[in-house]
């Protein structure tokens, strides 16, 4: 059996996800990015091998997604993080015709078409408003672990209403709701929610058609899928491995290139 | 990014050539009657605006017409924009201001000195488009500063359905042309003499009409120059030497040029993947790696709307030596992109895609000029879903460089470049 591998650098964490011929995930890691972006590309990788009980050579291609993606030097290819978000959902759920990806610092929507092509996509300017960092950045304000906020935020019963949706912003914002004797759940619910509304913003520019799936860092917060829900209107895919979907879009890139050579 | 792979691998690509080196020579001719004149040695320096500029009447007086847009630009392409821009906003501009105004009026502030000319004050300044209402203010802003006469044409929008101008609209300003000519008499200290300008209207007409002939030839396969990238090189003469000799000569050698590449069947580029359009102005400071972000995917600019600001040649736009000043009314009020109303440039892209054969429209918005990128976004979605060209919408600066970044352009374009591939290979391409 041989195998391929998908390296995903985002912007914070960067993750690799091996297959084999038929498909299957073998192995997915996730690590910081960190300054060494190399390092990070090159430790995920190891990692996954590790995990996987393989070594370099039963590797035959890897491509290399994500911004960092020319980082991954040891890597066959690069494909762009749209193009393998599209790939890496379609294989989890043939049905998903509207991806949503939340990472770090950037958020996108991709309409693709039965067999993972790109029909459309749009991503936001040079802002990270509607991105991880967002959610990160509040988090921070309010004392608070990343993986906390969500479960917090599903607890609003008066989410407040932010006066921006500035990354650098709401740290004052979220201040004077706190002055003003807001609890952290409502002022959560407010994050969310104005996360959600930007996000629903950018993604209608390609049009939201069902199934809609939500990937990327951010899938793993409850509350920001149950904000989408709640302003989109419908239900949302969420993969078990929707951090994981770049790299794993990659991952069947390489399979296909691999195959195409034998 | 020392370790990065391929990202650092130039494509191979054969921009310009020799029309580059002609447009050099000429160019540099050019900057350096600015150069003299601003040094006290030159004609009377005429200041006006590229949309449909009426070049031919200042070059029938001997006057030097100076574009400030030319002169933010070629700093921009030099890399040496953020300098001017800062200054100006020491002074007071926003950062959300049009970044050419502050270029302009950052050069202001250092002297003149630009890095390829010393630009001369102005002898008058012309509003000869007022479809931005931010340049009319650059104007004032230029008057202030320099205490020049101001002369402002008021050239109303095309706002018929057929977009044929009104009769009314027509006579309106070749009123105000008239009034125009005895201001040029008063600067340049010379009659208004008719067969000189006719004489300038004759080198316009067949410069128009050259440079519709070379506009067209894009539709070759493979396009024989990129009518982006290239055409840009083009665009200085077009406007700065309109009317002259040296500029109908230059006209000439570049049909030449062009035809020769055609004839022996070769592009821009090794090899000619893709066909696109291009709507919008391009990022100045980050020029070349722009291009190479397209060159890199075989990509290819066959049409552009951008080229069409100065002047809408290539749709059977002459200038009419027997009739001047109705004429040059008519370049001004139809024959340029930035006074035609949405639909028309609607039309005008989907006119590119169909017959030049796009396989994808390209729409660059710039931050600093809002009036030419608001409804981009709708154009986005009228190509992308009604139309059903794949569509992009990319977002910098056309002189700015702090609103360029390049790993983000570069996925974004990577990105649809993908599809596009994909769409050529499994067959559902255009």
């Amino acid at each position: 059996m041989r195998f391929m591998a998908g390296v995903d650098v985002g912007s914070t964490q960067t993750k690799a996800v091996l297959v084999d011929e038929e498909a299957n995930i073998i192995s997915s890691t996730l690590v910081d990015t960190g300054s060494n972006v190399v390092r990070a590309a090159e430790q995920a990788f190891a990692e996954a091998m590790v995990r996987a009980g393989l070594e370099r050579n039963d590797i035959d291609y890897i491509i290399g997604t994500g911004y960092g993606r020319f980082n991954v030097t040891f890597g066959n290819d690069q494909i762009t993080e749209i193009s393998c978000h599209a790939k890496g959902i379609t294989h989890m759920n043939p049905n998903v015709r509207t991806v949503i990806d939340i990472g770090g610092q950037d958020a996108k929507a991709i309409h693709v078409d039965a067999t993972g092509d790109v029909k459309d996509f749009v991503m936001n300017d040079k802002c990270a408003a509607g991105t991880g960092r967002f959610l990160g950045n509040s988090a921070e304000v309010l004392n608070l672990e990343l993986d906390e906020i969500g479960p917090k935020s599903l607890e609003a019963t008066n989410p407040v209403r932010l006066s921006t949706v500035c990354t650098v912003f709401v740290e004052s914002d979220i201040m004077s709701h706190l002055a003003l004797g807001r609890s952290v759940e409502n002022i959560l619910g407010g994050v969310h929610r104005a996360v959600a509304a930007r996000v629903v913003a950018l993604a209608r520019r390609v049009g939201i058609e069902e199934i809609v799936a939500l990937t990327g860092g951010v899938a793993r917060n409850v509350g920001m899928v149950h904000a989408l829900e709640e302003h989109l209107g419908v239900k949302i895919f969420v993969a078990p491995n929707a951090h994981f979907i770049g790299a794993l879009g990659a991952a069947l890139f390489a399979r296909e290139r691999a195959l195409a050579l034998k | 990014m020392a370790n990065s792979v391929k990202e650092s691998q130039e494509p191979k690509s054969y921009y310009q050539g020799g029309l580059h080196l002609l447009q050099k020579e000429l160019m540099t001719e050019y900057f350096d009657q600015m150069t003299r004149a601003a040094e006290g040695a030159g004609p009377p320096a005429v200041y006006l605006l590229i949309s449909g500029n009426p070049v031919e009447l200042i070059r029938a007086f001997d006057l030097l017409p100076v574009f400030p847009e030319i002169n933010a630009l070629q700093i921009a392409v030099k890399h040496q924009s953020l300098p001017f821009i800062q200054k100006a906003e020491e002074v007071g501009y926003s950062t959300d201001n049009c970044a050419y105004v502050k270029a302009d009026v950052g050069l202001w502030y250092q002297g003149g000195q630009a890095p390829m000319a010393k630009v001369p004050k102005p002898d008058l300044l012309l509003t000869n488009y007022v479809g931005c209402n931010v340049y009319l203010h650059w104007w004032e802003h230029l008057r202030d500063l320099s205490h020049a006469p101001i002369f402002d044409i008021d050239i109303p929008f095309i706002r018929t359905a057929d977009g044929e101008p009104r009769e009314e609209d027509i006579t309106y300003v070749v009123r105000q042309l008239e009034e125009l000519i005895p201001v040029f008499e008063n600067i340049s200290g010379k009659k208004f003499d008719p067969d000189k300008l006719a004489q300038v209207m004759e080198y316009s007409k067949e410069t128009g009409e050259l440079w519709a002939q070379i506009k067209r030839m894009t539709v070759n396969r493979p396009s024989p120059f990129d009518a982006y990238f290239d055409a840009v090189t083009m665009m200085g003469p077009l406007y700065t030497l309109r009317g002259t000799i040296e500029g109908r000569d230059f006209f000439r050698e570049v049909l030449k040029m062009v035809e020769e590449t055609r004839r022996q069947g070769q592009g821009p580029l090794p090899e000619e993947k893709f066909r696109l359009v291009v709507e919008g102005p391009p990022p100045w400071p980050n020029l070349r790696i722009f291009r190479d972000m397209f060159a890199r995917w075989g990509a290819v600019f066959v049409a552009s709307s951008y080229s069409t600001v100065g002047g809408l040649w290539e749709f059977g736009f002459s200038h009419d030596p027997s009739d001047p000043l109705r004429s040059v009314a008519m370049h001004m009020l139809k024959w340029n992109l930035t006074n035609r109303n949405f639909l028309q440039r609607y039309q005008q892209l989907k006119s590119y895609v169909d017959e030049w054969g796009a396989d994808g429209l390209v729409i660059h918005s710039v931050k600093s000029c809002r009036l030419f990128s608001a409804g981009q976004g709708d154009m986005r979605e009228y190509f992308a879903r009604q139309v059903g060209v794949p569509t992009l919408l990319v977002e910098s600066d056309l002189e700015d460089p702090r609103y360029f970044s390049k790993a983000q352009m570069r996925t974004r374009i990577d990105a649809f470049m993908e599809s596009l591939e994909h769409h050529k290979l499994v067959g559902s391409g255009r």
